[in-house]
């Protein structure tokens, strides 16, 4: 374990020395991360600046929501979510066999080699999100931290589920990077309360695909308002990473070493 | 004049047909628009149902109006999408411009041929599925309100989405890595541009300033003259005006590349970076 962490850590030690060479584009694109992820923040505002609203939902509930995504978006994305990139970027230039013969898993040497320092820009709009949001509601007892921790390490779960599915489409649909927009078209159900959605759809985000655990799930429980299916979503997330990881070795069986 | 002109447009087709080939191989990955456009607005139809369900209208929209409005920049998108930003600073970069300058044809001139061949297989495997899908399954009216003005806002945007992202990857001349000033302008354009919400949802102040940038014109104009009608920062003006407005940023943009271009292409090294 401490071996898998150290070298997590060089893996993410080396990459940022790589991103280092362009230093000001790479701070530029940190700051655009940032503004990037905060469009949706920033429609939540503008309706309800305009006197609408998500029935039941104040602005600031209804930020918590995206700010809790957007953290947990912005630990999984650049710890473990570059996977996805690093895959169909080797996959396609061909140096994806170089992992296979490292004395490590390859799932593992993708993750570590994938670090993408960009994404803390999407880590530090969650934490700026999250604690303006949480500055605007009754502050949350211990009881209630505890809840939201272990649901948000469940988001974490999530998370590392989409991971897997979206890199194992990358290696067998070769250079593919709009994989990525199947994830953020779907994960956008997580970013609003549940209540809007039809019965089908909340039934669909909870126990099925269970992306209402990226945001919705763990912010209810840290507004002390836990949501109708919680167990269930989390049942249904553990099931989901196991059928990620499955879907991921079968795909990973399926590589064919050609290039694209 | 004939034979410069049957050279141009041979140089026209060669480049259209290859590019729509090149990228006809890859025809899966654009399809994939068609799974995550409805998805999308599947959120959108359930969020302002939802905004809508304790009020009729939304500065001045109304439910039906606001669907519509997502549902055109969906199909408005598939047609004027562009990335010669992407191209020319990657040739820029990697010293590769330098064959397009051996070239006897102009690099603006071959991307804008690429463009139109990308656009051509979009024009199928993204625009008319999605189309049919909003028009049908979701009952959006993607039926203009003038066919005509339509066509020519969409013209007008697809060569000004083309500029705008041509002179932003001009700045590869300059720039050696652009990749963070690229996306921050795309961040800029699609929001300012209305690409990602109606332009009155801004503040009044917002929406004026809004009203002299060149972005609008890459998509709310358009929007709106497929609905119909323009109003911005309280200011209405008639179809063919607004058209027109757009034709003059149009030009504007032209001469602003022809500049940036004549001292872009002075700092190349062939070098790369």
């Amino acid at each position: 374990m401490i071996d898998a962490v150290k070298l997590h850590l060089q893996g993410i030690k080396s990459a940022l020395a790589v991103r280092m060479a362009y230093r000001a584009d790479f701070f530029i694109s940190i700051l655009i991360m940032l503004v990037v992820e905060a469009f949706v923040p920033l429609v939540t505002y503008l309706v309800y600046k305009n006197g609408a609203s998500l029935p039941g939902w104040n602005m600031y509930e209804a930020l918590l929501v995206q700010g809790v995504f957007l953290l947990s978006k912005g630990i999984s994305f650049p710890f473990f979510f570059g996977m996805v990139w690093n895959t169909i970027y080797r996959v396609q230039e061909g140096t994806f066999d170089l992992l296979l013969i490292k004395p490590r898993s390859v799932l593992q040497m993708i993750i570590v080699t994938g670090f993408d320092s960009e994404d803390l820009g999407k880590l530090l709009g969650g934490i700026v999100l999250f604690s303006v949001s949480l500055a605007h509601v009754p502050f949350p007892s211990l009881d209630l931290w505890l809840k939201f921790a272990v649901l948000f390490f469940v988001s974490l779960v999530v998370m590392f589920g989409f991971g897997l599915i979206l890199s194992g489409l990358g290696i067998v649909w070769i250079g593919n990077y709009r994989v990525y927009e199947i994830f953020t078209s779907i994960s956008n159900f997580g970013m609003y309360p549940a209540n809007i959605f039809s019965k089908a759809v909340v039934t669909f985000i909870t126990a099925v695909i269970p992306v209402a655990m990226l945001g919705y799930i763990p912010a209810s429980q840290l507004l002390g308002r836990p949501a109708e299916g919680t167990l269930i979503a989390v049942i249904s997330s553990i099931i989901f990473l196991i059928v990620s990881l499955l879907f991921w070795k079968a795909m990973f069986r399926r590589y064919n070493s050609a290039g694209g | 004049m004939m034979n410069l002109c049957k050279k141009q447009f041979d140089v026209f087709r060669a480049t259209v047909f290859a590019t729509y080939k090149e990228w006809a191989a890859y025809r899966s990955h654009m399809a994939v628009s068609v799974l995550v456009g409805p998805v999308f607005f599947i959120v959108q139809v359930f969020i302002w149902s939802a905004i809508y369900s304790t009020r009729d209208t939304v500065t001045g929209l109304t439910l039906t109006q606001m669907l519509t409005y997502y549902g055109i920049v969906n199909v408005i998108n598939y047609l004027t999408y562009d990335s010669s930003d992407v191209d020319l600073q990657w040739h820029i970069r990697t010293g590769g411009f330098i064959t397009f300058m051996l070239r006897p044809i102009s690099y603006f001139y071959y991307a804008i041929c690429q463009k139109i061949g990308h656009r051509l297989l979009a024009l199928w495997v993204e625009f008319v599925p999605v189309y049919i899908l909003f028009l049908f399954v979701f009952k959006i009216n993607l039926v203009p309100a003038n066919l005509f003005w339509t066509l020519i806002s969409v013209f007008l945007s697809f060569i000004l989405v083309f500029l705008t992202n041509f002179c932003i990857g001009i700045t590869g001349f300059w720039l050696t890595k652009t990749e963070g000033l690229r996306r921050a302008f795309q961040v800029l354009r699609d929001v300012c541009a209305g690409s990602l919400l109606p332009l009155t949802l801004f503040p009044e102040f917002i929406q004026k300033i809004l009203f002299y940038m060149p972005f609008q014109f890459i998509a709310y104009v358009p929007i709106r003259v497929f609905m119909g009608s323009y109003e911005l920062a309280g200011i209405s003006m008639s179809i063919p005006k607004i058209v027109a407005l757009q034709a003059v940023y149009v030009v504007v943009m032209f001469l602003v590349y022809k500049l940036l271009w004549h001292f872009g292409t002075k700092r190349f090294t062939g070098v790369g970076a």
